[in-house]
């Protein structure tokens, strides 16, 4: 079966600045699949090559089954994109926005007019139909940028850090409006610095750092690779004590900037956890299953800020 | 849909964009048609006051199409819309669709000419109800206003994609390098009464020959003939804006898909 999106060993140079060393990912038709990484690890640079908006230097990317660099500038009309950056244009009202870019990619008058208004009703704008898009809040503006980039309705649509100038509620709004595309079959490559966003929304999550790619599969695979099930975080006067007394009971230990993981190898309660620590000085503990940030933390290393989460 | 379609498709989308924003823009509109008038209506009542300046009037009429109006309104818009297009973010949005880059250009193309017939109906129908007469081709006189919006648009192009970053940078622009290219242009005054040193440096502004050729169609009833070495220079002035306008806006494009 032909993928979405094929991306084969492809290196990207910025002057001496090896940006992508090595990148391959494989997306399925219908898949949802997160790029998450630090700051400057080239996700964006991955976007803006699938968006023919850069070009790469060696490798291999095919675009339903056609080589990117042998299409034309109209294999655009293959990929919506949505950025964090909602370029709109703020005097015209939202259905005049959708228009203008529903133009842009050709459709014809008949289609126009029922694509924009089938997007007008999903994205439910009908209440600021009247309303210059410059006067929307963020989150609306948002909400008709993803819109627009789903005019034409692409075969793959590419999200880069679609909820990141939002503020909770709309993050919430736009991520049941991406699982809706989700369910609908839509295929979708997104970046994130939520982590939570990615395992959501996304059904494989890819993890990069310096420009390639470390672990990708879906949330429970990438899951499983830990060596553990759950995670308590410690302080403690004696830190110490607590590694000797962890490692001593088979917990491995993990030290990312000031805070101290132990990786427990099932779901154990607080005062099972105390109990265990007993005469290590613990002043504060907290437990959870282990989730993607700690997956994340476990494959980037110590050396990194991990990306937020909700 | 074939390629030469959507590309008409894709210009009209532009210069329809671009105009229904200038409309939006109320208070814009308002100064855009506001300057011209004034400046027509000002100039009226000075050369209707002298009885000797009375036959200047004509040509008055002309410089402050060719000299103000549409050089305010199609280099001073072009130089707007592009600085416009980078502060929101627009541009690289436009990048991420099929939007052919000549379709982007001839949308502006469009917007603007459209916008300078509005300017040449509005200044002659005040021009012609204070006593202005036309005398010459109508055509040629299209002509020439025609190169001219071209010119305007693709030196628009040019100084909007290599300078103007901001909306605030357009203004301060256009009055520091406008303004005097439109007094050596001949806009205000005549060339004869500058003195020889100006006059010699007035003729290798762009401003002052399709000053000259559109005043000497307007007022002065002149042909082909005897506009020759103004409609050569206006014709290779255009495409070499055009060019140059072209040029940097590729040169735009390909910083901002750097970015």
């Amino acid at each position: 079966m032909t993928a979405a999106l094929e991306i084969n060993d492809v290196h990207k140079w910025f002057g001496s600045h090896h940006v992508l060393d090595g990148f391959s990912l494989r997306i399925e038709s219908g898949e949802v699949v997160g790029l998450l990484g630090p700051n400057g690890c080239g996700k964006s640079t991955v976007l803006n090559i699938v968006s023919k908006l850069l070009p790469y230097d060696s490798g291999q990317v095919r675009l339903m089954g056609k080589p990117l660099n042998e299409l034309s500038y109209r294999a655009r009309e293959l990929v919506g994109v949505c950025t964090q950056h909602c370029a709109l244009y703020p005097d015209l009202f939202p259905a005049e926005n959708l228009h203008f870019f529903a133009r842009l990619y050709g459709l014809s008058e008949k289609e126009r007019h029922e694509r924009v208004a089938e997007l007008m009703r999903l994205f439910e704008l009908g209440n600021f139909a009247k309303t210059r898009v410059g006067q929307l809040s963020g989150g609306w503006r948002q909400r008709l940028h993803l819109a627009v980039s789903l005019i034409h309705r692409p075969k793959l649509l590419v999200l880069d850090e679609p909820t990141a100038a939002v503020d909770l509620e709309a993050r919430m709004d736009l991520w049941r409006l991406i699982e809706g595309l989700r369910d609908s079959g839509t295929t979708i490559l997104l970046t994130s610095h939520h982590l939570a966003e990615a395992q959501r929304l996304c059904s494989r999550v890819a993890l990069m750092r310096n420009g390639k790619v470390l672990a990708v599969g879906s949330v429970p695979e990438l899951l499983a690779r830990m060596p553990g099930q759950a995670v308590a975080k410690v302080q403690s006067e004696d830190s110490e004590a607590v590694v000797q007394r962890a490692l001593g009971l088979g917990w491995q230990v993990r030290q990312h900037a000031d805070q101290m993981r132990l990786l427990l190898p099932q779901l154990l309660s607080l005062r099972e956890i105390v109990d265990a620590l007993e005469g290590t000085k613990v002043s504060a503990v907290s437990v959870l299953p282990v989730t993607l940030d700690d997956v994340y933390l476990e494959l980037m290393g110590d050396d990194l800020t991990p990306p937020s989460t909700i | 849909m074939h390629s030469s379609q959507l590309l008409w498709v894709q210009t009209m989308a532009v210069a329809h964009r671009l105009l229904l924003e200038q409309w939006r823009q109320k208070r814009g509109l308002i100064f855009w048609a506001v300057f011209p008038s004034t400046m027509m209506l000002l100039f009226g009542l000075v050369y209707a006051h002298n009885d000797s300046m009375r036959a200047g009037l004509d040509a008055a009429a002309a410089g402050i199409l060719v000299g103000a109006a549409l050089f305010f309104s199609c280099l001073g818009g072009t130089v707007a819309v592009i600085a416009a297009e980078r502060e929101r973010g627009t541009l690289p949005r436009l990048l991420t669709t099929p939007l052919h880059p000549a379709a982007y250009f001839l949308g502006v193309v469009i917007a603007q000419l459209l916008l300078a017939l509005m300017q040449v109906v509005m200044l002659y129908s005040i021009a012609f109800s204070i006593g202005v007469q036309y005398r010459g081709s109508l055509f040629l006189g299209g002509l020439i206003l025609l190169l001219s919006v071209f010119s305007y648009v693709g030196m628009g192009f040019f100084l909007g994609a290599r300078f103007a970053r901001r909306s605030e940078e357009v203004v301060v622009a256009l009055s520091a390098i406008g303004v005097p290219l439109l007094v050596l242009g001949g806009t205000f005054f005549p060339l004869e009464i500058m003195p020889q040193g100006m006059q010699a440096f007035a003729q290798i502004t762009p401003m002052l020959h399709m000053n000259q050729a559109f005043k000497g169609v307007a007022a002065y009833g002149m042909g082909w003939n005897e506009l020759r070495f103004e409609l050569s220079f206006l014709l290779v002035f255009c495409g070499l804006s055009l060019a140059l306008g072209i040029q940097s806006y590729r040169h735009l494009l390909h910083v901002d898909k750097s970015q």
